[in-house]
């Protein structure tokens, strides 16, 4: 499994990308290996405000449904339509071309509270125990 | 005894065939056809169009299930409607042939009451018969209600039963009133090829229904690319050279080639005498009836949806058999404790019992159970996973209360729940029923141990 160096990670196993105060965010190798086929994801609209912990987004896969958790607070400005007729390209690039989201941050010292990327691996480690 | 039934739908039509069989004769009238609203423009007629539908669904994905097309998927409206007429009419006749075989009379015209015991009855020949009787049911039902500010045409501006005849499938549809019938359309007319916008006051789809229920309902709206607004009030409606044009609270307008309101049903209780012999009605015009489905005149039963109560045909049917045995002497009582309603979106939708809101309401303490239809393999074989079934028990008996059900076959896997809540069954007795394997009923027995925290196919709880 793959994690990133230049990504944050959220514990509910989201990431962003910073570049300035946009952030692009998506679902990690991990969730996207533990969710299975994802067959939809329910988009958030632009212009929408997403909150830190809070469902930004809704992913279904053959298995289950699951909220995605958004990684940071702050408002919708770009969603990946290319999702709503292939969303399995969350499975294929979880840290690329299966990005969800970009979010202008409303609050950057948010991002402190983010995990790095070997943070993130020993936390799922810890949890799959 | 002699028993004259105003109307020949799905409550009319069952008290007179019950009546007959109970030894009365019986004579039955009816202004249109047989088989009301529910065979002519309701249930049967939306039940044909939405089996089209999922054939040009399926045909649309038949790559998913390993098989080649070649040419497009074209859906063919006027065979479609040709069907959909062919199934009421092979029903009309089914209905017809049991008066004939039972004895009922069937006169073709609109009932009239003069007094208790007689009824005047404009015939479509243009004569007029005057017809004594010992006893009466109204069964004259409902029809699409109207507000000035929809200027209906049948054409461009249609009601439920104008959808049902339609010339072309349009390219672009506003329904106002994401209800039942709103929602059913809106599903049928998708899969047509039209761009649908939904226009609900509401908060939410279909907000009679587990609020849970209302939400995958909308999801799986947005899947197809329906739109639907809600909280949201039409203001003006006004046809132009390029569609018809509705104005919202707010000031947003929404343009469409047709536009569809499906907002509720008023009942037909206008022209029939009810006001010369004094029949009683309730504030929204209802005729009011006792548990037997006897008016405030003795002799006089009313069934259906003129009665206000819950308009399925299916409950029309129970009161107008109730009407039937009291009408014949046999003292019988109404139940509505056990009323399962289906509603066949796609996916479908199906409740019976008590939504959480309803068990609060009356004080009860309850826990609830879910599974989701994707943990089925049954499911995954068909290629149906979205939906799931929700249980409602009673906390300290572990009675069961409701079962709300979104996915693949919920009108059909409603009535295990049915019986089971009629029965006074508790959720265990569910659960420790052997379910056939691979089947959809798997899912009620599943969110029936999952009430308890023993459900099979779930993960374990973090």
């Amino acid at each position: 499994m793959n994690f990133p160096k230049d990504l944050k990670y959220h514990r509910e196993h989201t990431w962003v990308k910073v570049s300035g105060k946009k952030a692009t965010v998506g679902i990690t190798d991990y969730a996207q290996d533990a969710l299975g086929d994802i067959v939809y994801i329910d988009l958030p609209e632009v212009d929408a405000e997403t909150k830190k912990d809070a469902e930004f987004s809704e992913i279904e896969s053959t298995k289950a449904t699951s909220s995605v958790i958004a990684p940071v607070s702050g408002t919708v400005i770009e969603v990946n339509e290319d999702l709503e007729e292939s969303p399995e390209i969350i499975n294929e690039d979880p840290y690329g071309k299966g990005w969800i989201a970009v979010v202008e941050l409303t609050d950057p010292s948010e991002l402190d509270d983010l995990l790095d990327g070997a943070d993130y691996e020993r936390y799922i480690e810890e949890e799959a125990k | 005894m002699r028993l004259l039934v105003i109307g020949a739908g799905p409550g009319g039509y069952v008290a007179a065939l019950k009546a007959a069989q109970l030894g009365a004769e019986v004579t039955v009238v009816e202004d249109t056809e047989v088989g009301g609203t529910c065979l002519n423009r309701g249930c049967i007629p939306t039940k044909a169009l939405v089996a089209s539908a999922e054939a040009i669904h399926k045909a649309r994905n038949l790559k998913d299930f390993g098989v080649d097309v070649s040419g497009e998927i074209v859906p063919n409206l006027s065979r479609i409607m040709e069907r959909k007429n062919k199934v009421v009419s092979t029903q009309v006749k089914g209905i017809r042939s049991l008066f004939k075989s039972w004895g009922v009379a069937l006169i073709e015209g609109k009932g009239m009451l003069l007094t208790p015991g007689k009824v005047e009855i404009q015939k479509k020949d243009g004569s007029v018969e005057i017809v004594e009787t010992d006893k009466i049911v109204i069964a004259t039902g409902s029809k699409p209600a109207r507000i000035p500010i929809f200027p209906f045409d049948g054409e461009h501006i249609l009601s439920s039963d104008d959808a049902l005849n339609i010339k072309s499938i349009p390219k672009s549809l506003i329904i106002v009133g994401a209800g039942v019938i709103g929602c059913e359309f809106a599903c049928i007319f998708r899969e047509l090829g039209t761009e649908v916008t939904m226009v609900e006051m509401m908060p939410g789809a279909i907000s009679t229904e587990d609020p849970e229920i209302s939400r995958l309902l909308e999801k799986e709206l947005k899947k197809k690319k329906i739109k639907l607004l809600t909280e949201v009030k039409v203001e003006r409606v006004e046809g132009q050279h390029d569609g018809i044009h509705v104005g919202l609270a707010g000031g947003r307008e929404l343009v469409a080639e047709k536009l569809l309101v499906s907002i509720g049903r008023s009942l037909n209780t206008e022209g029939i005498g009810l006001e010369a012999i004094g029949i009683k009605k309730g504030s929204r015009g209802e005729i009011e009836v006792n548990e037997h489905m006897e008016t405030n005149i003795e002799g006089i039963y009313a069934i259906g949806d003129v009665t206000g109560g819950i308009l399925l045909a299916h409950v029309a049917s129970k009161e107008g058999i109730i009407a039937a045995y009291n009408a014949c002497g046999i003292d019988k009582k109404i139940d509505y404790s056990v009323v399962p309603a289906a509603i066949f979106t796609s996916p479908e939708i199906a409740s019976v019992g008590l939504r959480e809101d309803q068990a609060s309401e009356k004080g009860m303490d309850y826990i609830t159970g879910h599974f989701q239809f994707r943990a089925l393999g049954k499911a995954h074989a068909m290629g149906e996973i979205s939906g799931f079934v929700k249980v409602i028990a009673d906390k300290d008996t572990d009675r069961l209360l409701g079962v709300h059900i979104i996915g693949p076959h919920a009108s059909d896997l409603i009535h295990e729940a049915a019986v089971a809540i009629k029965a006074g069954l508790k959720v265990r007795d569910i659960a420790d029923t052997i379910h056939a394997h691979p089947t959809l009923s798997e899912g009620l027995m599943e969110a029936a141990e999952d009430v308890h925290g023993e459900a099979i196919h779930v993960p374990k709880p973090k």
